[in-house]
């Protein structure tokens, strides 16, 4: 009698409504746990999780610290799990019921993501709309980019002084963005520097970016009907060091001197290195790049400095194509759309209490 | 007016060497330069004072030598600030290569305590004042299995003891035994332990991270989820003058002697950007 | 088909790549990570033996013509050889076939990165000081009304920042942090949305083939 007396003194309340249920838009493999804390929570050291295959014998999964009611177990799909959760104080145990019975398995979409899709085909649609009726022959106007404007002339005066041209493309991978972009625009100078017989010097930090770099320079030397004049030591690997890149890259300004310097890609730290270098050779200078933290550094020490989307523009700007323009009239009237839904979204979350922030999650 | 054309424009080796002598000067003559301590700091101060005495204080070292200038000094004041409190004290790392610089830190701040020690009771043992977990790959798992035992994510410290055999270890048996966990790290640490430790087991954490990270980390600290920030050598140097303070610890304040060759070379850089203004309006005023 | 190939090829990954963002399943997933971790993988490390044979090229050549500062190419070919022998036969930390250390002095790759390479990349990234400064003093003049605003709201974050700042005035400090927290983030924000829009608008061109410059001769169509 005393011993179950002092057992009702000791006894837990056990966590209760435990609910176990496939964790959505997932690719399986998990499965969430939800319960209702135990009223004796403030004394807890947390919350043991059991599971069991054939009903019969648990073992331990996971463990939480008191006040927390729902876990993610990890599982193996089609495999049917019950579940039960275990209030702990000290070595004191108390369970709950056990959940249904629950299976894991994957799915084929992610539900959160599909406003993001919606999005991204809107948009799309917009810019094929108006490379559809680029194609119709619809003249385009795009603003002037000062940047892009002084390419003909910065390859001009590395031609009149008899200096080579320096171009740098980043320190980015191929597959980011201003890095293939930068390769646009190096495939323009490079066109330039066959006509006009310049010295072109290409140095690269990484290996693929350096070989697609070689493809791209010899097709514009080909292209403007100088293959002869492409030299395959102009586009070199160097290192894959950030800082030994940098170093590099100074030692040919100070000793090559060239006229001109692209610096045209994805840089980080040794942006203000390079382009301080360079203003302080004498030449002239032409930046450009997506890196936020790097153009106060680009604006500072640069003669011209793309920003952002004006290097992803500079394909368009510089061929005049009137399908790259069509798309960049597509972009900005995408860029006009989405002002105008975050204009109509902010009054509505202000004036109204509709979540209107939930649509953008 | 030719000196108006020569300030106009000053050779960047001028430039260099003054900025180099700005620098280089107060290092080898260091002086001390006082703070005013901002809240973020004060909120840490107190949270590590806090720590009750039957919990211990985590300190997460994860810098690396790059970033070391800054989140090192933070380091050290905290450790002198645990071992004065006599908080016990766990020491990890997320990453292998921080190990190292963690040792170096422990080192020598115990060898400034035991250095003045009488007894044994007011020198700082390993095993019963501190524990030196190291560290356990890949960095998300320790942060999760210490929810439930650390003994058992570290089953041997750093210098190959069997956890579970030291006294501390005996005391602190997960993160209900933790009262504080501080995060010195220049990348994403201490957003893990806000994502995985407190969100889960509801600890207490607080962080030091470099100046460049500030604006991310703010945000943590405005909402509560950080119980106190230091950020760069400026929060360094506010610490280190908390605990001068408020506990009389007087050691080599290393952020605070970091602090005037910072000022001054801001103060340079700032009189070389007005002399160049003031020439260019007088050479513009000129045409 | 020197030109249609590479086109269909980026075709057909570029829309794959898009696959794993919105469909979770293993079969997709798994791919991706295939595509990702082991194939990109493999192309590196080939594309990283072309790179070092470029490198080697550009340096043996200049030795042959004896061209200017043809000493240094030296340095850096035995430079390359010998930590080539070292890290390859010497083992990460000294554990391989080939002995890295003279008595207690040693040599193994790991050693030679901490105590060369990191230093040397540390005194790079220390040089931006006094980049910062030349920089600043040259480039940042009161031309127009943007620019003396950017000169005075720069005056008020530097001032901010500096113990200083403080005893100049106790509100300087959090009005150089409101700035930095405000019309800061606020121009920073505009510029990400735009880089963001061009870089899908971007992406979209040239997995559609409309953007090819990338293939080579410059020019779209």
């Amino acid at each position: 009698m005393t011993l179950i007396l002092l057992a009702g003194l000791f006894a837990l309340a056990p966590p209760t409504g435990v609910r176990a249920y496939d964790t959505p838009d997932d690719g399986g493999g998990a499965i969430i746990i939800e319960w209702q804390i135990s009223q004796d929570d403030q004394i807890l050291d947390g919350y043991e999780i059991y599971r069991s295959d054939n009903g019969i014998d648990f073992e331990k999964v996971g463990f939480i610290g008191k006040g927390r009611t729902t876990i993610e177990d990890e599982t193996n799909d089609g495999v049917k799990y019950l579940y039960k959760v275990a209030a702990i104080s000290d070595t004191i145990r108390a369970y709950s019921e056990p959940s249904a019975e629950v299976m894991s398995y994957p799915q084929w979409i992610n539900r959160n993501k599909i406003n993001i899709f919606v999005a991204f085909f809107i948009f799309g649609g917009i810019i094929l709309y108006f490379i559809y009726h680029a194609r119709k022959g619809k003249e385009l106007f795009i603003r002037k980019i000062a940047g892009l404007q002084a390419i003909d002339d910065a390859v001009g005066r590395a031609t009149e002084m008899g200096k080579p041209i320096l171009y740098v493309p980043g320190i980015g991978y191929i597959d980011y963005i201003a890095t293939i972009a930068s390769l646009n625009i190096l495939g323009e100078v490079a066109k330039k520097c066959a006509e006009y017989e310049t010295k072109l010097i290409n140095p690269h930090i990484d290996p693929i970016v350096y070989t697609v770099a070689r493809e791209v320079v010899k097709e514009s030397y080909t292209k403007v009907g100088r293959p002869d004049a492409f030299d395959p030591d102009s586009v070199y690997f160097i290192t894959d060091l950030q800082f030994a890149y940098a170093a590099a890259v100074d030692g040919i300004m100070v000793r090559e001197k060239p006229a001109t310097n692209f610096l045209v890609g994805w840089f980080r730290a040794e942006s203000l290195i390079l382009a301080e270098t360079g203003a302080s050779a004498g030449a002239i200078q032409i930046a450009g790049t997506d890196q936020v933290s790097q153009l106060p550094f680009f604006v500072t020490a640069c003669d011209y400095t793309l920003i952002g989307e004006e290097l992803y523009a500079a394909s368009a700007y510089i061929n005049r194509d009137p399908l790259l323009l069509g798309a960049i009239k597509g972009q900005d009237w995408g860029k006009l759309i989405i002002g105008a839904i975050l204009l109509a979204a902010s009054v509505i979350g202000i004036i109204t209490k509709f979540p209107i922030l939930n649509l953008f999650r | 007016m030719k000196i108006i054309d020569k300030l106009a424009k000053i050779d960047r080796r001028i430039i260099y060497l003054i900025l180099a002598v700005v620098v280089i000067l107060p290092m080898i003559f260091p002086s001390v330069l006082r703070v005013r301590v901002m809240p973020p700091v004060e909120k840490l101060f107190h949270a590590v004072d806090n720590v009750p005495k039957e919990k211990a204080l985590i300190i997460d070292f994860d810098y690396a030598p790059q970033t070391a200038p800054e989140l090192e000094p933070m380091g050290f004041a905290l450790l002198r600030h645990a071992f004065r409190k006599r908080t016990k004290v766990l020491i990890l790392s997320l990453y292998v290569q921080m190990l190292g610089l963690a040792q170096n830190a422990l080192t020598e701040v115990i060898e400034e305590f035991n250095s003045v020690a009488e007894t044994n009771t007011d020198s700082i043992i390993y095993g019963r004042d501190y524990v030196f977990l190291g560290w356990v790959p890949p960095p998300i798992i320790p942060i999760l299995g210490m929810g439930e035992s650390i003994t058992n994510v570290y089953q041997v410290d750093y210098y190959g003891n069997r956890t579970d055999t030291l006294p501390l270890m005996k005391e602190i048996k997960n993160y209900n035994n933790v009262g504080l966990l501080v995060s010195l790290s220049g990348s994403d640490p201490p957003e893990w332990w806000i994502a995985y430790a407190q969100n889960r087991f509801g600890l207490q954490v607080g962080a030091g991270v470099t100046a460049v990270s500030a604006s991310k980390y703010f945000s943590y600290y405005q909402t509560g989820q950080f119980s106190g920030l230091m950020v760069g050598m400026k929060g360094a140097a506010e610490y280190e003058e908390m605990i001068e303070k408020e506990l009389a610890i007087k050691s080599r304040r290393i952020a605070s002697e970091a602090l005037p060759p910072l000022t001054y070379a801001h103060l340079v850089i700032m009189v070389f950007i007005v002399i160049g203004n003031i020439s260019f309006l007088m050479q513009r005023r000129k045409k | 088909m020197k030109r249609t190939f590479p086109l269909f090829l980026v075709l057909i990954f570029g829309i794959f790549a898009l696959l794993p963002y919105i469909i979770p399943h293993p079969i997709i997933q798994n791919t991706d990570e295939l595509l990702r971790n082991n194939l990109l993988k493999i192309l590196s490390a080939f594309a990283l033996v072309l790179g070092l044979g470029s490198l080697l090229k550009v340096h043996t050549d200049k030795i042959k013509r004896k061209r200017e500062n043809w000493e240094y190419s030296w340095v850096l070919i035995m430079t390359f050889i010998i930590t080539s022998i070292i890290g390859l036969f010497g083992g990460v930390s000294g554990t391989g076939i080939l002995p890295t250390s003279i008595g207690s002095f040693p040599f193994d790759i790991q050693t030679i990165y901490f105590n060369v390479v990191v230093p040397l990349g540390s005194t790079m990234f220390a040089m931006l000081a006094f980049f910062m400064a030349s920089a600043a003093y040259r480039a940042f003049r009161a031309r127009s009304t943007e620019a003396t605003l950017l000169l005075i709201a720069g005056f008020i974050v530097m001032l901010g920042v500096l113990p200083l700042g403080n005893r100049i005035s106790p509100h300087l400090p959090s009005f150089a942090q409101w700035i930095m927290d405000v019309p800061n983030v606020a121009g920073q924000r505009g510029i990400l949305f735009g880089v963001a829009l061009g870089a899908v608008a971007t992406s979209l061109k040239i997995i559609l083939g409309i953007e090819r410059s990338w293939l080579g001769g410059g020019g779209g169509k």
